[in-house]
Formats: C-alpha cells, structure tokens, sequence
C-alpha cells in the first residue's frame, strides 16, 4: 500500500515537474473522450424531447379497440370487458370507454349553428382514465362515482376545446350536448398519446346511457397500463382474454411505438463521429506513447540513479505507466467536462434538451485510462531496459 | 601481548568480497578482458581508493562493486549475500540495502529539491512520509545543507550538489560508500571540503571505496588499490 502511495506521489510530482509536456500529454486523451462524448450526447440531444416524453409517458399504454371480422356496424367490447382484461397478469390498470357519435356540442344554444358543423367527439368514460393515461386536471376534477350514480350531469372537456370555448379555469360553465345542459367539472390536460382527446367531451357511462343510448352501454376501447416491458406479450394475451366465448374481437395498438421510433438518434451519423472521436483518442495515445519515449532518453541518468538507489526495473517500469495512467485518468475526466460543456452549449444554441446517457461519463473515463495504459507500455518496457551502469556513465 | 594488539588480531567483519573475478564484454575474437581474476577484499573501517589510468579496468570494477553489474567469471559476496546468484530484482534490493554511490556528475533528479533527492533513495521501503522527510532531512544536516532542503539542484553549487548526493547515499545507512570519482568536478576547495567528509565516514561499521585517476586523491586514502590493464597490481596500506 505504501508502495502504492509512493508510486502516485512520484508520478505526480514527476508530471507537476514539466507542466507544459503534461499538458500536451493531457490534450489527447481529453480531445477525444470530449468529441466521443458530444458526438454521442448531442445526438441524444437533437431528440431528447421526444426522448423525455417516451420516458414520461412510458412506453407500456395499448389501445384496444372493438372490431369486427363480419364487417358489423360499430363494434363493442364485453360489458365486462375491464374485467376480462385485469385477468391478464401483465396488465396493471384499465380504464374503457365508448365513443358516442352524433352528438352536437355548443357552449351555448346560440352558438349552435356554427358548432353543428364542427364535430366533438363525446365519450363516456369510467373514473380510472386520467389514471391510466397518466394524465392530470388543468382544473377541477374528473368524473366520479357520484356522478355516475345520481342524476348530475357532470362534463369534462379537453384543454383544447376549453380554449375554443373560452372556458376559463375554475369558471362555471355549462356546455351543451343535443340541447341537454351539462356542468364543465373539469378541464383535462394534453394527452400527448391520445391528442384527439384534447378536443372531446367526457361524461359519465350512466349519463350516456340515460341521454344518448337506447341500448345497455358497451364501451369499445379500452386503454390498458402493463408490465414495462411486456407491451407485445400483452397485447396477444389481451386478445385471447377479451374475446374469450364471444364474438367480439379486438385490435391492439401500442401507443409509444411511433413515438419511440421518432426518438431514435441518427444512428449511422452518431457512428460517423463516434469514429472520428476514437481516431482522436488513437492519435493522442500515440502522443503519448511518442513524447513518454522521449521522456525515456531525457530522464536516462534519473532512472540510472533510481536503479543505483535500489529501485527495481518493475518499479521504474510500473512509475512510467503510472505517469501514463494518470495522464488518462485526468484526460479522461476533463474530456467528459470538456464533452458535457459542448453538449450544453450545443444544446442551448439548438434549443434541444440537454441530454446524456449515465454510461457515456464512465466509458469515457475508462476508454482514456486504456489508451494511456497501452500507450504508457512501451516507453515503460524502454525506461525498465535501460542498464543503470552505461546511464550513470553518460552523465 | 598487550591488550591493544589483540584488538588488532580480531579483524573487522568483511562487507565484500571479489573471488578471482572476470570480466569480458563481448564474445569469441572480439572479446576484451576488462577484468582478469581479481581478488579484493572490503573490511568494515576500510577507506580503499581504488587507482589507475583510463582503460585500466576501474570502471569495470566500480560496477561491479556497486552491483550494477555481474562478472563473467567469479563470485562476488557482499555480507552474507552471493550476489553473483542472483536475479536483477534481487541484486537490486541487495543494492539498495547495502551500498550507497556517489557520482561525479552528482546525477541528482533535476525536477526534486534537495530533500527530494534524498527521500528518493527511501521510496518504496515501507517508510511513512514523515519518518522518509525525517530522515532525509537528518542526512542533509549531516552535510550541513539543513538550510538548502528546499533548494533545487540548479540552485546549489558544485559542491553543494556533491554533499546532496552524498546526503542521498548516507540517509539509508550503507555498509559501503561507493564514490565514483567524488571530486572530478569540483573546484579544490569544493574537492577538499567532500573529501574530508568522506574520510570523516569511515567507521567501524561502514567502508569508503573511491574510485578515481588523480593519485592526489588515491593517496589520501587509509588503503590504495591500484589497477593496470584489468588486474590489481598493488594493494597497500597507507595509514593506519
């Protein structure tokens, strides 16, 4: 241990000696894990906000619809086809809903005329669809039990239609639905998987019921949370469960899937740069091989007069590669600044999202600590060679 | 007999010892003979100067003295060691322990100050930093350059570096003081003052060998070994 310490301490001092060598020491190892590291941070980066909200809104949401193989008008799911889909041991929340059609929405009976011609979907929905789709209130709240089980006429509307409809956060509003007046409880936000909601109405299963269907009400969409990570597995069993002894069928979609695809870094280009960041650190390493080679011939009295005083070949072999070593530790670690600066200052000119994957830091540090150890080895093998006796007689 | 005869009779341990020693650089025609059996014996108390004109084998024998180098021929002991046995790492540890050198080119590592240069001989012993400062900067005012610890080698004379490097030699407590030619590059004062130091060394436990050409030097030594053409042609007291 304590061989250990000297060894450091010499190769220190030895470097702090001849500061401006080290310094160009220094510059090929950190030139290259910085480029390595932009390269790779600012492709990242030019897709980091797309990458955030694959993160946020996490990858693990499916759609499932109602189909028909037989060509029938407006498919339905099972009534209880929540419940079917909780049998699913990957599936962690669901919430269905069924799309109602032919539904005038006006803010006002006034304004009728002109809303007539613009469709808003109206959906009824259970209380577990904010939830699932991850999603919160700008203002006030979602539909509830209580809703459900009295005669209120509770709405809540998409952020996008409250802004169409000047509805004010917090205000009291009622909005009409064929005429029927109901009370804006709350204003959902911007559900990025699912942006046709921004403009919906949501009301209750039992008011859609009571108001705009004849017939029990069957929904025919189902969003479903699963296992991070089981997303395709789900999706086939989800199938089986829902369709199980009936003839209804279902189409699965995994929400994320375009999204993530839009997120994928370029990766050929990201190639391209990473290459020319490992030719750098390659170029660097030879640097160093270079100028430490020459540190061996200038130094040849030093290590002739360290061998006289006792030190073995190993441990000159093993100080050379410790100057190297710790060339690539500090290389290494100005390079990710260095390489995490330009990332930020890349990103902020752009306008992108500074992001970094948590490897890129220590591979860097590592890729530089293994150039300088290879590049350190020869000068090493050179300085341990020498014969103290033919050094000492030079001087 | 008197008592102080006896004490006369009991000879000092021997530190080293070359057995008909020989050694040939390069192979077959072309080979030389820079040593040809040679004999010598170093006693603890011991102040030899070892003689002789360039190309008389001195150098050769300085190497080997120093174990930095091994014969061809011969075995070489030093205390209870046959280094001629063994490995680099080995004689290198052996060297370490037993033998310090002082250079004529002071060879001092120009980047370390005074103290630097001192503790470097310490390295890789074990030793805690403070015992290493403690005891390098004891073997500095030994040569009384307590006050120049801190000074580099660019920053001290002549034959302040000398008593640096002898600072070096002296602080891991060597059986033998090796001195290559000590006072080649010094002025006479400087020369006189290492000299005296040098002499001032020699005890009951260590030995002092000088390795030089300048008879001047030779002579002021306690023992003279004198060399010619890669053998000892005389071996002689010279004070008691």
């Amino acid at each position: 241990m304590s061989t250990f310490k000297d060894l450091v301490r010499v190769a220190f001092t030895g470097l702090l000696a001849r500061k401006v060598r080290t310094l160009l020491l220094l510059l090929g190892p950190m030139i290259g894990v910085a480029a390595i590291i932009a390269s790779v941070g600012l492709t990242d980066s030019a897709k980091g906000d797309l990458k955030q909200k694959v993160s946020k809104l996490g990858t693990n949401l499916i759609e499932a619809a109602a189909s028909s193989s037989f060509g029938g008008q407006n498919p339905t799911l099972p009534t209880d086809a929540v419940e079917r889909a909780l049998t699913v041991t990957t599936v962690e929340k669901v919430s269905a809903v069924v799309e109602l059609s032919n539904i005038v929405v006006t803010p006002y009976d006034e304004a009728r005329e002109k809303f007539e011609t613009v469709p808003i979907p109206v959906l009824g929905a259970d209380d577990n669809l904010p939830n699932v789709l991850q999603v919160n209130l700008v203002s006030g709240r979602w539909i509830n039990q209580f809703d459900e089980e009295s005669d209120v006429r509770a709405a809540v509307i998409g952020v996008g239609l409250a802004r169409e409809f000047d509805v004010l956060p917090g205000e009291n509003r009622t909005i009409e639905l064929n005429g029927i007046p109901y009370g804006v409880v709350g204003i959902l936000n911007s559900v990025e998987l699912e942006p046709g909601f921004d403009n919906a109405v949501f009301i209750s299963f039992a008011r859609a019921e009571i108001d705009f269907l004849s017939d029990d009400v069957e929904p025919n969409k189902m969003y479903v949370r699963c296992t991070e990570g089981t997303e395709a597995e789900t999706s086939e069993a989800l199938k089986t469960a829902v369709n199980l002894g009936g003839p209804q069928e279902i189409t699965t979609d995994i929400k994320s899937e375009a999204l993530e695809l839009a997120a994928q870094s370029d990766r050929q280009l990201q190639m391209i740069v990473i290459s020319m960041g490992l030719l750098a650190i390659i170029v660097g390493g030879l640097g160093i091989a270079n100028v430490m080679s020459i540190s061996v011939i200038q130094r040849s009295a030093e290590i002739g007069i360290r061998r006289a005083l006792g030190h073995t070949r190993n441990i000159i072999a093993i100080q050379f590669l410790f100057e190297a070593i710790v060339v690539g530790v500090i290389g290494g670690i100005l390079g990710v600044l260095l390489g995490m600066l330009a990332i930020f200052i890349g990103a902020s000119i752009a306008g992108w999202v500074f992001v970094m994957a948590s490897w890129l830091a220590p591979a860097g540090i590592i890729l530089a600590i293994t150039i300088s150890i290879l590049a350190g080895l020869y000068p090493a093998r050179r300085a341990a060679a020498l014969e103290p006796l033919e050094t000492l007689r030079l001087g | 007999m008197n008592p102080l005869s006896t004490t006369q009779a009991v000879a000092l341990p021997t530190l080293m010892e070359l057995s008909h020693v020989s050694r040939v650089y390069g192979t077959g025609e072309a080979a030389v003979w820079a040593l040809r059996d040679v004999s010598l014996v170093i006693r603890a108390g011991d102040f030899v100067s070892i003689v002789g004109p360039s190309g008389s084998g001195k150098s050769t024998m300085l190497g080997l003295l120093g174990c930095l180098d091994v014969p061809t021929e011969g075995t070489i002991t030093v205390g209870d060691e046959e280094v001629t046995r063994l490995a680099d790492a080995a004689r290198t540890r052996v060297r370490g322990k037993s033998i310090g050198f002082v250079f004529q080119q002071f060879h001092l590592i120009p980047h370390l100050d005074a103290l630097g240069n001192v503790e470097t001989a310490l390295l890789y012993r074990s030793l805690k930093p403070a015992e290493r400062r403690e005891r390098a900067m004891a073997s500095l005012e030994r040569v009384g350059l307590g006050r120049r610890a801190d000074h580099r080698p660019v920053q001290l004379s002549g034959g302040e570096q000398q008593r640096v490097a002898l600072a070096r030699a002296l602080v891991t407590e060597p059986k033998i003081l090796l001195a290559d030619e000590p006072t080649g590059a010094l002025d006479t004062k400087n020369a006189a003052n290492v000299m005296e130091i040098l002499s001032g060394l020699q005890s009951t436990e260590r030995a002092v060998v000088i390795v030089t050409h300048d008879t001047n030097i030779a002579n002021s030594a306690a023992r003279k070994v004198s060399m010619l053409d890669g053998g000892i042609v005389a071996d002689e007291v010279l004070r008691r």
